[in-house]
């Protein structure tokens, strides 16, 4: 017990990260159909505008600075980028939104130069969680995930946009016969995970302060795999996924012979989901139509 | 039937030859060939390998691989181990190359079946992220053996093989690589691979066996990454993992992308402009500029793929292409035989196909499984 | 279309043609010693790297200012190679190509390893100024200006020994870095069988989220911490309300640097922080004084650090090796080859040749095999926060 709980506490802490990262994703591939490899860029991007912000001092206005900012970044992307490309085939927007990953993190080393930034946005202290020690951030970025996972649930079930995006995720073509604007939805669905990524580039400083250009490649393709997990399209999946990875870390590290293989099986736990059941722990199970 | 010789078929061998050729006849007489010239013709021939071979699988299969330089790194530290291995008992010398480049190639084909295995059942995004997952774990895997085996995070320590002969060597590779694989996109069997990239229902109705193309075309890519890996390792002193990175494999993806996609030749040039460039800007951006040539790539990627992508810029494209630029120039006729994939462009109706036009054809699987083999225009 | 490729396809490799033609004896036109440095003056080890050039650059300045070695001029040409050992082959080329005599190697080990195998082969002479790596020296041309990595963990571990016999202490390192990795295994071997070792990793993907590893070493007293001061940043900002207070960290060279990062205040942890080094940055007297205060004027302390130190007393170390032949009645003209002059300064360092008075010891010596002899100090960048 004395082993377990301490793992399993910190396997929170680091999957509530995950989770909030994947919550953006699943939502984008979701309804947009595309995965969006800049996700993660995204992310260093809102981590940059709260880096500069924060020379003005106030952590609140940075953060609200920051989603703003990503929110624009994401639509401009997704109207630059991706709209020309709808109804191509899913190599050229996949190599595309590839190439805007590069282009952010090329553009945030111009901007920034290349050696790593320190930024202290806030700090919560820690607290004795069961005789373990926790950054107070980590559990807020686990309640703030919930509050999130279940706004967004509420959001799709229950209001009009919510139904709308639905229907684009089934079929764009049918959607718009029935009067709903495709276009809008998509780039609302851009809006919202933009805003996710710029919440999850927040706590993830809150946690490690330190900024460089490739800050969100590697976070984002582990949450890419959280999604994956979860199941991608499903919001809660995405939470559980990003836990899940969480708590595999947690306990892959605890077991020196084997850490320094962590990654290694991650991503092996990933192919492995795929082979066995491709549409994750939560995923629907879709046909292909002919 | 054996087809006339066309020389447009065979320009890309010719070219590499010649150039093969002139730097072998200068460098062995003892000429005045620079080592950075001598190194930067491995370099290029090295990526030149790795374009070719990536191109199979995005270009004419049609799925993205973001594991090509995971392959890579199979052949550069199985293919280097054995050549370290072998240094002691048959030298550094053609013989261990050989043994080294099929232990190499020989392990990387196999990952590649290993890894084409799920490509059967994932297609799209989900490939992609399988690929680039095996590239991560293989990079992970060879960071942390122990010191004794394969160098761990130091890195394998490699025979270097000569550099006045290296480069020959790399240059009868690429032919070799160009050989199979342009052979093979040429025959009935490319068609195949061409036909699950455009329409992968279709082509499996049409009684194509799907999943063993898929897994030829992902095994041979995999074989000649590996074939460029076993190479890396004979032009380096040390494999360090760290280089076989998920950047790495975009850095190949650019270079199919900038060649245009399905387009072999073009695959060579871009890998070889590519490769020039990267060496030579080094020394003229310094600094922060430096990162200017990643941006470079990242518009690359975005605008090229956009314009011969976006269905809104069809129109556009049909009427201001490279080709028809230099048709412009040259000229042609236009031939009726053509045939365009929109029938609502066609200017002229195409009614004659002449008989060299057709190379083969195929006809469906029967129930029994085999192969009811058309082919009775090219015997 | 295909001939418009064809012939474009031709042109490239005319032009790398064109380019290659040259004399083999690169040297035989040099008005000035040339010095040739690789380096990662960008990516994210680019402060090194910056460093480096910058104090080197600094030092050549100087001796050509003096007069140079009886009125001939030093040149130094630095190439990035953006800590990448592919791209070492390429530089090494260059700089031999572009007239370089001697070599102050790579900044950083990694690159290092392709270097002392291609400087073997044409013998051209190096003192690298931080590429720590135990075989880097393995050749008779190579040298160390900095501690060999061997040598950290070795001197770390008895310091361990000496004060903590019986007693457990943490270790955190990165599994996937050659001079992480380097320096924890000769610490683990070297360390007395009473020392318990709590030891755990991380890698390159996962450098940004240190819960797990806090929470193994948080009843340790004392942390050998043996990575660069990026991620240790990250672990001590995690942890400084989880370790006791009075925990200490106990960093090797790759802490240099630590105090100066941008947006982190290292007064904000309250553990006592330390390093092994070979240079003083808060030095108050004597040559690293005079060191500081020059490089600062120059470029701005931001990229002050032990890296630039270290290349700066290269420099003078082979000027000095240079100016000893001379005056032994050796001739080293201009044009020079890199071979000759590689005969000429082993001889020197190989037959006791000392470096006196510089920034990173009082005595710099080297033995046979290519690694430093100089003291090492254990040096407090903050103490404990009471």
């Amino acid at each position: 017990m004395e082993l377990v709980l301490p793992t399993i506490i910190n396997g929170l802490s680091l999957g509530g990260t995950y989770a909030m990262i994947a919550l953006g994703y699943t939502m984008v591939y979701g309804i947009a159909k595309m995965l969006n490899f800049a996700h993660g860029d995204i992310i260093m991007v809102g981590g940059y505008i709260m880096y500069v912000c924060m020379a003005m001092g106030n952590p609140l206005i940075a953060v609200v600075a920051a989603v703003i900012g990503c929110v624009l970044l994401g639509m401009t992307v997704e109207k630059v980028a991706y709209k020309p490309l709808r109804g191509a085939s899913p190599l050229a927007v996949l190599i595309t939104a590839i190439g805007v990953s590069y282009l952010l993190q090329s553009l945030a080393q111009i901007i920034f130069g290349s050696a790593n930034k320190m930024v202290m946005i806030y700090d919560f202290g820690t607290i004795k969680l069961f005789d373990v020690t926790v950054q107070v951030s980590s559990l807020i970025t686990l309640a703030i995930c919930v509050v999130v996972m279940v706004i967004l649930t509420l959001f799709i079930k229950f209001t009009k946009l919510g139904h709308a995006m639905i229907a684009v995720s089934e079929d764009k073509g049918a959607a718009q016969l029935m009067g709903v604007n495709v276009n809008g939805i998509i780039t609302l669905t851009f809006a919202i995970g933009s805003s996710l990524a710029a919440l999850a580039g927040f706590f993830y400083l809150l946690k490690s302060p330190s900024i460089s250009s490739t800050l969100g490649a590697m976070p984002g393709i582990k949450a890419f795999t959280a999604a994956v997990i979860g199941g991608i399209g499903s919001i809660p999946g995405a939470m559980l996924g990003g836990i899940f990875l969480g708590l595999v870390e947690s306990i892959s590290y605890k077991i020196t012979a084997i850490a320094p293989y962590t990654d290694a099986i991650e991503f092996a736990i990933l192919i492995a989901i795929l082979l066995v059941r491709p549409n994750g722990f939560l995923g629907k199970k879709r046909r292909e139509k002919v | 039937m054996i087809g006339k010789f066309k020389i447009k078929h065979y320009i890309n061998y010719i070219v590499i030859s010649i150039v093969a050729v002139i730097f072998s006849v200068i460098s062995l007489s003892g000429g005045q060939i620079d080592n950075s010239t001598l190194f930067l013709l491995e370099k290029m021939t090295i990526s030149i390998i790795l374009a070719v071979s990536l191109s199979l699988v995005v270009g004419f299969l049609g799925e993205l691989s973001l594991g090509h330089a995971g392959f890579m790194c199979v052949g550069a530290y199985i293919g280097g181990k054995v050549a370290s291995l072998l240094e002691e008992s048959l030298g550094n010398g053609i013989l261990t190359f050989i043994i080294s480049l099929t232990a190499g190639a020989g392990i990387a084909a196999l990952c590649g079946i290993i890894i084409g295995i799920p490509a059967l059942r994932l297609r799209g995004d989900y490939l992609a992220i399988v690929t680039l997952a095996f590239g991560e774990i293989v990079r992970s895997i060879f960071q942390n053996t122990s010191a004794e085996s394969f160098g761990g995070a130091i890195g394998l320590s490699t025979p270097r093989f000569d550099k006045k002969y290296l480069f020959i060597i790399a240059f009868v590779l690429v032919l070799a690589t160009l050989a199979v694989l342009q052979n093979l996109i040429r025959s009935k069997h490319g068609r195949a691979i061409t036909s699950i990239r455009d329409n992968e229902i279709a082509a499996h109705a049409t009684g194509i066996n799907v999943t063993k193309y898929k897994l030829l075309a992902f095994t041979l890519s995999a074989m000649f990454a590996g074939v460029a890996g076993v190479l890396y390792s004979f032009s380096n002193y040390t494999v360090q993992s760290a280089k076989f990175g998920y950047n790495y494999s975009i850095e190949i993806l650019v270079m199919v992308v900038l060649g245009g996609m399905g387009n072999i030749n073009g695959s060579i040039i871009a890998a070889a402009l590519i490769t020039f460039l990267n060496t030579k800007l080094a020394t003229i951006l310094t600094g922060d500029l430096a990162v200017l040539q990643n941006l470079f790539y990242a518009l690359i990627l975005v605008f090229i793929v956009i314009y011969n992508n976006a269905p809104k810029l069809k129109g556009f494209r049909d009427k201001y292409n490279l080709a028809s630029f230099f048709k412009n120039i040259f000229k042609h006729k236009t031939d009726p035989s053509i045939v365009t994939d929109d029938a609502a462009k066609w200017d002229v109706v195409p009614t004659k196909i002449t008989m060299d036009e057709i190379l083969s054809v195929d006809i469906t699987t029967n129930d029994n499984g085999q192969s009811d083999e058309g082919g009775k225009s090219d015997g | 279309m295909k001939k418009a490729l064809s012939i474009a396809l031709v042109l490239l490799f005319c032009i790398a043609m064109l380019a290659s033609c040259g004399s083999k004896n690169y040297s035989s036109n040099n008005t000035e010693f040339v010095i040739g440095l690789s380096g990662p003056l960008t990516g994210g080890a680019g402060m090194y790297g910056t460093a480096v050039k910058n104090s080197a650059q600094m030092a050549v300045d100087e001796i050509n200012e003096a007069g140079g070695l009886n009125g001939i001029k030093f040149k130094l040409i630095a190439l990035d190679d953006m800590h990448d050992p592919t791209k070492i082959a390429t530089n090494y080329s260059s700089l031999l190509e572009a007239g370089m005599q001697i070599s102050l190697g790579t900044v950083t080990t990694g690159p290092g390893l392709e270097f002392k195998n291609l400087s073997k082969d044409d013998n051209v002479f190096f003192l690298t100024p931080s590429a720590s790596g135990d075989a880097i020296p393995e050749f008779p041309n190579g040298y160390q200006m900095c501690f060999a990595d061997g040598n950290q963990g070795k001197v770390a571990a008895e310091f361990v020994n000496a004060n903590f016999k019986g007693q457990t202490i943490g270790a955190f390192y990165k599994s996937d870095d050659s001079y992480s990795a380097g320096i924890f295994s000769q610490f683990k071997g070297n360390l007395d069988a009473s020392v318990k070792v709590i030891e755990t990793n991380f890698t390159d993907a996962n450098k940004t989220d240190f819960s797990t590893q806090i929470d193994t070493l948080k009843n340790c007293a004392f942390i050998f911490m043996p990575t660069y001061y990026d991620a240790a940043t990250t672990f001590m900002y995690q942890a400084k309300d989880v370790l006791d207070k009075s925990a200490v960290y106990y960093g090797c060279d790759g802490f240099d640097g630590i105090d100066n990062v941008e947006g982190f205040d290292i007064n904000a942890i309250p553990q006592k922080v330390t390093m092994l080094s070979h240079f003083n940055s808060k030095a108050t007297d004597g040559p690293a004084k005079a060191f500081i205060d020059k490089y600062t004027e120059k470029f701005g302390a931001d990229t002050l650090n032990q890296f630039g130190a270290s290349a700066y007393d290269c420099v003078y170390a082979i000027y000095g090796a240079m100016k000893a032949a001379v005056e032994s009645g050796k001739s080293i003209p201009v044009t020079i080859s890199a071979s000759d002059l590689c005969e000429i300064l082993k001889g020197q360092f190989n037959g006791g040749y000392t470096l006196k008075n510089a920034v990173t010891g009082s005595e710099i010596k080297w033995d046979k095999t290519g690694f430093v002899n100089k003291g090492a100090i254990q040096y407090t960048i903050k103490e404990a926060t009471k």
